[in-house]
């Protein structure tokens, strides 16, 4: 039987402060600003620059912050987002079930054991024949069917598969912002600057960017482009600056999203920032971390002509 | 500006109006306006060749804006200089006069970076190289033009232009898009050009322009070379 929806009124936007966090400034929570639920498309458009790992830590960070969000994995040929989250054994019925009628979608939504404000949705299954079924609109009508239910979550995140095809044209559908994830090298830069065009061209204005996989060993040696870099290259407000860290991989192989880690690890903090910016709907500048000028090569008497 | 001129001359011999350097001993009047009137439909069309220095691509493009504002051109008092051809042009003599006014020790620490010039690592390191080709290929990426408006652009310059020259051959026509670093993204649309159609031709018998103004500085009796400053007036309706 399909999902039937009831009216419900809005929930209010404030909500109260949960447990205290003393990482931000003694403040106990993020202020949600905007009306809820929020939709927000993760998109990178190249592959592999860890929008799924993301996707996973932002959602599994709003759920600490007593948010209840919704993870949708939008990718329907290839699923991951339910293994980042360690649900992968969880998951039996999906989207596609719903759209023909098969279930639910409370049941479909797989909610996180240690996370009770995190609930994963998944588009099909991996195996059934590609989804060629998939119109546009899917996604549409599940944040539709997600806002009209009985307890709407707060936040929506969108799995964004990688590439421009009808997959991308179907994940950016409801969505009213985005989330850009890139790395600092020129061909996820190049494909970043494609997506934000095409995001823009769909309507949606809000776009920011998380730097991901960055090595401060390598920016200091002009090797590699900083966050500043990518912030004037793109044009965009920036949510983060996430450094690459072995724990990324470690939290993967184990199923428990990074951000849970505790004591909290360098990317994990960078994810959780991020988090509390796209809550209250802020963005943070880079900043030149060394502004020095080049050493004196030179010392004594020669430094005062070639300094 | 010689070599300028020298380009736009033997565009106008029947090849193609490409950039060529080529030395020039001394500038006349007449072939500097009839490398006007040439090299003003390869300037106006194709502003930005690759791979050639900024002093050649400035000139052409200076050229071109003197005609088109119609009026008693600048004076860009080119003093060709010796048998060196380095055009001291007044901002060089401008900076020399400041240098004069320095102090001694600055003068001597001025004088110390231009013999030894510090190795310049910043602009060779791998995110600098990253950030300028990103920069290239943002902005090509941005402006990208669909095959059909580059038809129809080749299409609309071949006709406009071939009111005042004649094409050598449509077929050679190439559109290019490319970067600038100064001027952001450039069109350039190359044509080969065989001669300038006779009404629109300058020739030296009937120019109609007028130089007034000539102040030899070196008449060439005894350094061997010409030194002339002059100014040259352009009327109205003149191409």
């Amino acid at each position: 039987m399909a999902f039937s929806p009831r009216l419900l009124p809005a929930t209010p936007p404030s909500r109260c402060p949960p447990p205290a966090s003393s990482r931000h400034g003694g403040r106990t929570a993020p202020e949600l600003s905007g009306p809820t639920p929020r939709v927000v498309v993760v998109t990178s458009g190249k592959g592999g620059v860890g929008k799924t790992t993301t996707t996973a830590n932002l959602a599994a960070s709003l759920a600490r912050l007593s948010l209840p969000a919704v993870a949708v994995d939008a990718d329907a040929g290839l699923r991951n987002l339910d293994l980042l989250l360690g649900l992968e054994n969880r998951v039996h019925l999906t989207a596609a079930d719903v759209l023909a009628g098969d279930c639910r979608l409370d049941q479909a939504l797989v909610r996180h054991r240690a996370l009770h404000d995190l609930q994963l949705l998944c588009l099909s299954k991996p195996r059934s024949k590609l989804p060629l079924a998939f119109g546009s609109k899917t996604l549409t009508w599940v944040a539709d069917a997600l806002r009209r239910a009985a307890n709407p979550p707060a936040f929506i995140l969108i799995d964004c598969p990688a590439g421009v095809d009808a997959g991308f044209v179907t994940a950016i559908a409801p969505a009213e912002e985005a989330v850009l994830v890139t790395t600092p090298d020129i061909t996820a830069l190049r494909d970043a600057d494609r997506v934000a065009g095409l995001l823009e061209c769909d309507g949606i204005k809000d776009i920011k960017i998380i730097v991901n996989r960055v090595r401060p060993d390598l920016v200091k040696g002009e090797d590699m482009m900083s966050a500043l870099d990518v912030q004037e290259m793109l044009g965009l407000p920036l949510l983060g600056v996430v450094p690459e860290d072995a724990e990324v991989i470690r939290s993967t192989n184990r199923g428990v999203p990074l951000v849970l880690n505790d004591p909290p690890t360098p990317a994990g903090l960078a994810l959780e920032q991020a988090t509390w910016r796209l809550v209250e709907r802020d963005a943070m500048t880079a900043v030149m971390v060394e502004e020095q000028e080049r050493p004196k090569k030179k010392v004594g008497f020669f430094s005062f002509f070639g300094g | 500006m010689a070599t300028a001129t020298a380009t736009a001359i033997s565009g106008g011999f029947g090849g193609e109006s490409r950039a060529v350097l080529a030395p020039s001993a001394s500038v006349l009047p007449a072939p500097r306006r009839r490398a006007s009137a040439v090299s003003s439909s390869k300037a106006q069309f194709s502003s930005f060749l690759r791979g050639q220095s900024c002093n050649l691509m400035l000139t052409p493009k200076h050229i071109c804006i003197e005609q088109q504002s119609c009026s008693k051109s600048s004076t860009r008092t080119f003093a060709l200089s010796r048998n060196d051809f380095s055009p001291i042009t007044q901002d060089v003599e401008g900076f020399l006069h400041n240098i004069v006014n320095m102090g001694f020790l600055d003068r001597l620490k001025l004088a110390w970076k231009i013999i030894f010039p510090a190795p310049n690592t910043k602009d060779n390191s791998n995110a600098n190289i990253a950030k300028q080709r990103l920069k290239m290929i943002l902005f090509s990426d941005r402006c990208e033009v669909s095959d059909e408006a580059k038809k129809k652009i080749v299409e609309n310059i071949v006709e406009a232009l071939s009111e005042f020259v004649e094409i050598e051959s449509r077929d050679n026509v190439q559109v290019d898009i490319s970067t600038d670093a100064g001027l952001g993204t450039v069109y350039s649309v190359t044509v080969p050009v065989r001669r300038v159609k006779p009404e629109y031709q300058e020739s030296e018998e009937q120019y109609r322009g007028k130089i007034v103004g000539v102040d030899f500085k070196d008449t060439g009796e005894t350094s061997g070379s010409v030194d002339v400053t002059f100014d040259f007036f352009v009327p109205n309706k003149n191409y």
